[in-house]
């Protein structure tokens, strides 16, 4: 056993605080030498320490810990004791009761320092490329975010509206509250919802927005210029790059499949299918044959692993493809898998 | 480090969202970092909120130096430091008086690998993994299935398991290389102290 190895011992030794007196001599005189040597022990120690933590993830609840810093924020900032505040509150609200609207919004504007600021925190939920995530929402409503999506909604919601922000795929089943509308957000469109189960997709930069609605109604905001209506089983299409939108009648049951692991796809080009494939396995797709790309195809899959899939894409499409294996660039980032389609005819 | 920057210049401004975001991202791996020190898990979890309040009450006037990161690891490693001192904690450590404590004391901040941090190399480098050979190692590891199981359930032979899931363990090795050295003399010890 060469030195290294016995330092190192020696170190995991001390680490788990199993050394004798000898040993540590022995470490304290190793760490004198150099810059280095502590360096080296330091990076030991510091892997050592956070692959053994000290408590358990799920005993640290992040959430009640801001809870109760909010609330000492709170105390920081207010300078006018509770008594006072609370009056001048009522007297706005008797101000707009009695329809005084100037006097209420001067009441307003003269109060806004010494009133406890209201805190929006967001909170941000990522469903990872290949996963997909449940999320149930302050006021209850339930939210499934598909793979390689986003959503940033306020740990309170507001007293008008109940706003969220989507970047990607989610499925809802929102609370009916017709006094707060339930307004999703994306980059194209808002959909504005009250008590209702409703399927957005919506991936940054994607070409095609869709909302698809499987109960109860929704109004539906483009870019604040056109305004639309859907009934159920009813899909709503934008293309961002045409700038075309239209309607059109569906089994809005199929196009949330994907909440159950379902990956389900009726008469749409292989390109769109891949695309999905892609996403859902977190690898690139590339059709390297046009011609295959616009090919319509129909299937449904359902757990099977990627290799599966492929194989029987194979099988009942005129494709073969390829696997690239992953390419490494600098300091351990890789590159996505790359699978290479061509037509097979 | 260019987010942060963001994110701490709007701090200045009492942008609360950016505040959120920056104790939502340091929390945990602060009070865990914290355990390693004082293991009161109460008493860590105060001490790392009382450091964000102070960094929110003196929001316009501060000025950080070094990262974030290291800034954050050295108060909450002062604020223990103080807490044992005060308390006069009785460290469960055998002490070789003064040498003990000053490697204690060490961190390497700057480079100072975080629990999230951590976990994010393993998992991603789980998810580097090609589809098969990942399967067969998670249903071992994760799922704790042995060999002859993972065969059944998969239809392929217990050598193709054998096989991907070797694979699979070379590529984490070749993967977590940088950490590899800490994990293996682990290992090598649980081994000579059976």
């Amino acid at each position: 056993m060469n030195t290294e190895e016995q330092i190192e011992i020696i170190i995991a030794k001390y680490l788990s605080k199993k050394s004798n007196t000898k040993e540590k001599e022995i470490l304290f005189a190793w760490l004198n030498v150099s810059e280095e040597n502590k360096k080296h022990f330091l990076h030991i120690q510091n892997i050592w320490h956070v692959s053994n933590p000290a408590f358990k993830s799920e005993d640290i609840d992040t959430d009640k810990a801001y809870t109760r810093i909010l609330r000492n924020m709170n105390n920081q900032k207010s300078n006018v004791p509770k008594k006072e505040s609370k009056m001048l509150v009522w007297w706005q609200k008797v101000a707009a009761i009695l329809l005084i609207p100037i006097l209420a919004f001067t009441i307003y504007q003269n109060t806004k320092g010494l009133l406890p600021h209201e805190l929006t925190a967001y909170q941000e939920i990522t469903s990872p490329l290949g996963m997909k995530s449940e999320v149930t929402l302050p006021d209850g409503s339930i939210v499934w975010l598909n793979s390689g999506s986003k959503l940033k909604y306020p740990l309170q919601f507001n007293s008008k509206k109940r706003e969220v922000y989507l970047s990607g795929e989610a499925y809802f089943e929102v609370q009916s509250d017709k006094s707060h509308p339930f307004i999703v957000s994306t980059q194209n469109l808002s959909v504005v919802a009250t008590g209702t189960i409703f399927n957005v997709e919506a991936y940054y930069n994607d070409t095609i927005s869709a909302v698809t609605l499987l109960e109860g109604k929704v109004g539906l905001d483009l870019n604040k210029n056109v305004s639309k209506n859907l009934l159920p089983n009813q899909r709503f299409i934008y293309n961002t790059k045409t700038n075309k939108a239209f309607i059109e009648k569906t089994d809005a049951n199929s196009w949330c499949k994907w909440k159950d692991g379902i990956l389900a796809f009726r008469n749409e080009p292989l390109e769109d299918v891949f695309k999905r494939i892609g996403r859902n396995y977190n690898v690139d797709i590339l059709i390297k044959d046009k011609k295959v790309a616009k090919q319509m195809y129909r299937a449904t899959f359902e757990g099977e692993s990627l290799d599966e899939i492929l194989h029987l894409l194979k099988l009942s499409a005129p494709i073969k493809y390829k696997r690239i294996a992953r390419e490494q660039l600098e300091n351990y980032k890789f590159k996505k898998e790359i699978i290479e389609v061509y037509s097979s005819k | 480090m260019k987010e942060e920057n963001y994110l701490l210049s709007e701090l200045k401004k009492s942008n609360e969202v950016a505040f959120t975001m920056l104790f939502r991202s340091y929390y945990t791996d602060l009070v865990q970092f914290a355990g390693h020190i004082l293991y009161d898990k109460n008493r860590c979890e105060d001490i790392v909120q009382n450091i964000f309040l102070k960094i929110w009450s003196e929001r316009e006037t501060l000025s950080i130096e070094t990262s974030l990161k290291s800034f954050l690891l050295k108060s909450v490693q002062n604020a223990c430091l103080d807490e044992i001192r005060h308390q006069q904690v009785i460290r469960t450590h055998e002490s070789y008086s003064e040498s003990v404590f000053e490697i204690d004391e060490m961190i390497d901040t700057e480079n100072y690998v975080l629990f999230s941090d951590l976990n994010e190399h393993v998992n991603l480098a789980i998810s580097k993994l090609p589809a098969t050979y990942r399967e067969a190692f998670e249903l071992n590891r994760f799922r704790g299935l042995k060999y002859r199981e993972i065969a059944e359930k998969l239809q392929v032979s217990e050598r193709t398991v054998e096989v991907r899931i070797g694979k699979a363990l070379n590529l984490l090795r070749m993967y977590l290389k940088e950490y590899l050295i800490s994990i293996l003399v682990l290992f090598l010890l649980k081994i000579l102290l059976k």
